[in-house]
């Protein structure tokens, strides 16, 4: 079978992340540039909703069904700062100095 | 006061960089301020630059072989069911000459290449060495005076100041927000998220592959099984030797249907029709982004202030109304229409609420108000459950049976027809659809 034949390999999310070229990656201590107020993920969230619609998928649940973000792999997409409608997340920019964020080859 | 700029515009995307050209041509003091390493490395899009203004902010563009993808020769609109995609589509050498109806473009590139063109711009002016792209540098909040007119920004602890600003920050408008021009949160109901893939191939198997010639390049949209029961739809756009592949996402309705952009993104590239597009290319980048729905009741309550414009995205000025995605390149003209103001303000001395004015004016009277208005009922057409399985099933089901040859008596495709829409519709529903769509489109 020539290469071309070749169906295209379908990425997981982590193997689809791996393509993206981030910001201050030698960088051991960034700022975050999304804080979000776990506590209300934790108890009046009826949808958790981010858990699932962040396209990085920075929003996980442990065992416990417990909600957790990390910003590391944040894409700067918006989504989360839309889909939250409890209130939860505060969305900035990140920092170019000292934020992680995204450089895409692309685009 | 000698540092002080005519103008500062916040964001070096399509809008930032067409009121920047404008302003360098007219010989103006500015500084364009961009949050990312370089112009474009912050942005997403499809995407098809429409129409021909590009050619208004860099004539003849096309005699240069290098910030496009390629142009557009072949459109073609795609409705899915899980196996079948039923298309219509249009290839034709009138799309051949420039200027061209629209090109294809990878922000990163595209964005630095138009970057570098408006520096040229600004050496060829009188402030060669006083007006300035800045890169990496984040604009915080804006600068009032003692009347609330927006005299400049701050980014850290440093204020810049001018004699007005152009907001061109794109659809996660922060500062407009601020400005008091936006509610600070935006519910997701009109909001959309478009993830997206890049996949390289050999560019001649690509060419070979979508029949294309020279720069000539097409752009395939799909309504239907491509989002997998969610509002929106995809998109296939060819570039030099990779495609850029993808899907809009309405954002209430993926909240409301429990799915994860990037599963239904794969699910998208196993149908029959999109696994054979895409064979044997090398995924190389995964990106996403936040798009408006060009739904009116989005828009900022204003798009301008004493000393502040809005424009591009960040004024919600967008339309999807299915047969392309329209963001660029209102972005551009509405780039061009606040530099515009920004100069007739430097010539009347005059930056206040009312002359600002002028640019909405400006607005309203050009094309992108007059489509964003009378295209409202095709925008929420598109997001109608109709539309995101019934009709695509139902014209599918006709498709596999009028192109499907039996050895049997043959049914009259009216027959066949009526067959398809008892199986997925009533004709009530089409009833209904036919004169929203009349009436939409
Ligand atoms: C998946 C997808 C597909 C699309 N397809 C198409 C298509 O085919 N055709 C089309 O025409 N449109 C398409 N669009 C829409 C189009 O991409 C946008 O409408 C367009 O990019 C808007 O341009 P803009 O200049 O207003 O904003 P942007 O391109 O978003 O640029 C805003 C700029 O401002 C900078 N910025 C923001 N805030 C700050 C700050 N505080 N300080 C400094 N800099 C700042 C950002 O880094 C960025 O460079 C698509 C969008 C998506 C997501
Ligand atoms: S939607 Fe908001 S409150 Fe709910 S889990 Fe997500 S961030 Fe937390
Ligand atoms: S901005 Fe996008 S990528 Fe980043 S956390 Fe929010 S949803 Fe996820």
């Amino acid at each position: 079978m020539s290469s071309s034949s070749q169906p295209v390999k379908t990425l997981s999310l982590p193997e689809k992340l791996g393509l993206v070229s981030y910001r201050n990656q030698s960088k051991s201590e960034i700022k975050p540039h999304i804080r979000v107020k776990t506590e209300i993920c934790n108890s009046t969230c009826p949808h958790q909703c981010t858990t699932y619609v962040c396209p990085a998928n920075c929003y996980t649940k442990d065992d416990l069904g417990k909600v957790h973000f990390q910003v590391e792999d944040c894409i700067e997409c918006g989504t989360c700062m839309y889909a939250c409608d409890q209130g939860a997340v505060s969305w900035e920019f990140p920092d170019p100095e000292i934020g992680r964020g995204v450089t895409w080859n692309f685009g | 006061m000698e540092d002080k700029f005519d103008c500062i515009i916040v964001g070096a995307g399509v809008a930032g960089l067409a009121a920047a050209m404008t302003l360098a041509r007219q010989n103006m003091k500015f500084l364009l301020i961009e949050r990312g390493e370089f112009p474009g490395s912050k942005n997403v899009s499809g995407g098809v630059l429409w129409g021909t203004d590009l050619h208004r902010l860099v004539p003849e563009y096309w005699k240069e072989d290098a910030g496009w993808e390629r142009y557009i020769q072949h459109r073609r609109l795609t409705f899915m069911d899980e196996q079948s995609a039923f298309s219509i589509d249009f290839k034709s050498s009138h799309f051949q000459e420039p200027p061209y109806t629209g090109v294809v473009v990878l922000r990163s590139r595209f964005d630095r290449w138009l970057a570098e063109k408006v520096q040229e711009a600004i050496d060829a002016s009188d402030y060669a060495m006083d007006s300035f792209i800045a890169t990496d540098i984040l604009v915080e909040d804006l600068v009032h005076d003692e009347h609330g007119q927006v005299v400049g920004i701050r980014a850290g602890e440093e204020e810049f100041h001018a004699h007005c600003v152009i907001l061109a920050e794109g659809v996660n408008n922060l500062l407009t927000r601020k400005a008091g021009l936006q509610e600070a949160y935006v519910p997701a109901d009109h909001m959309l998220t478009g993830v997206k893939e890049i996949i390289r191939f050999d560019q001649a198997v690509l060419e070979d592959r979508f029949q294309l010639h020279g720069n000539s390049g097409m752009s395939n949209e799909f309504i239907g099984y491509a989002t997998n029961g969610v509002e929106g739809g995809g998109f296939l756009y060819t570039n030099r030797d990779t495609i850029s592949i993808g899907l809009v996402l309405g954002l209430k309705d993926l909240r409301e249907k429990n799915q994860k952009p990037y599963d239904i993104l794969n699910h998208f590239k196993t149908h029959p029709a999109i696994a054979d597009m895409i064979r044997g290319g090398e995924v190389v980048e995964y990106s996403a982004h936040v798009v408006s729905s060009g739904d009116n009741r989005v828009m900022p309550k204003k798009l301008s202030k004493g000393g502040l414009m809005v424009c591009g995205e960040a004024a919600n000025l967008l339309l999807n109304a299915g047969k392309a995605i329209q963001g660029m390149d209102y972005a551009m003209r509405s780039g061009i229409l606040a530099a515009e103001q920004a100069v007739a303000s430097k010539a009347s001395g005059d930056f206040g609420e009312s002359a600002m004015k002028g640019y909405e004016k400006a607005l309203n009277d050009s094309y992108i108000m007059k489509d964003i208005r009378n295209f409202q009922d095709a925008v929420h057409l598109l997001h109608d459950p109709v539309m995101t399985s019934k009709m695509p099933n139902l014209i599918c089901d006709f498709g596999r049976n009028f192109f499907s040859i039996k050895n049997q008596p043959t049914k009259k495709s009216r027959a066949m027809l009526h067959d398809s829409i008892q199986k997925h519709a009533s004709y009530w529903d089409l009833l209904k659809l036919g004169a929203r769509g009349a009436k939409a489109l």
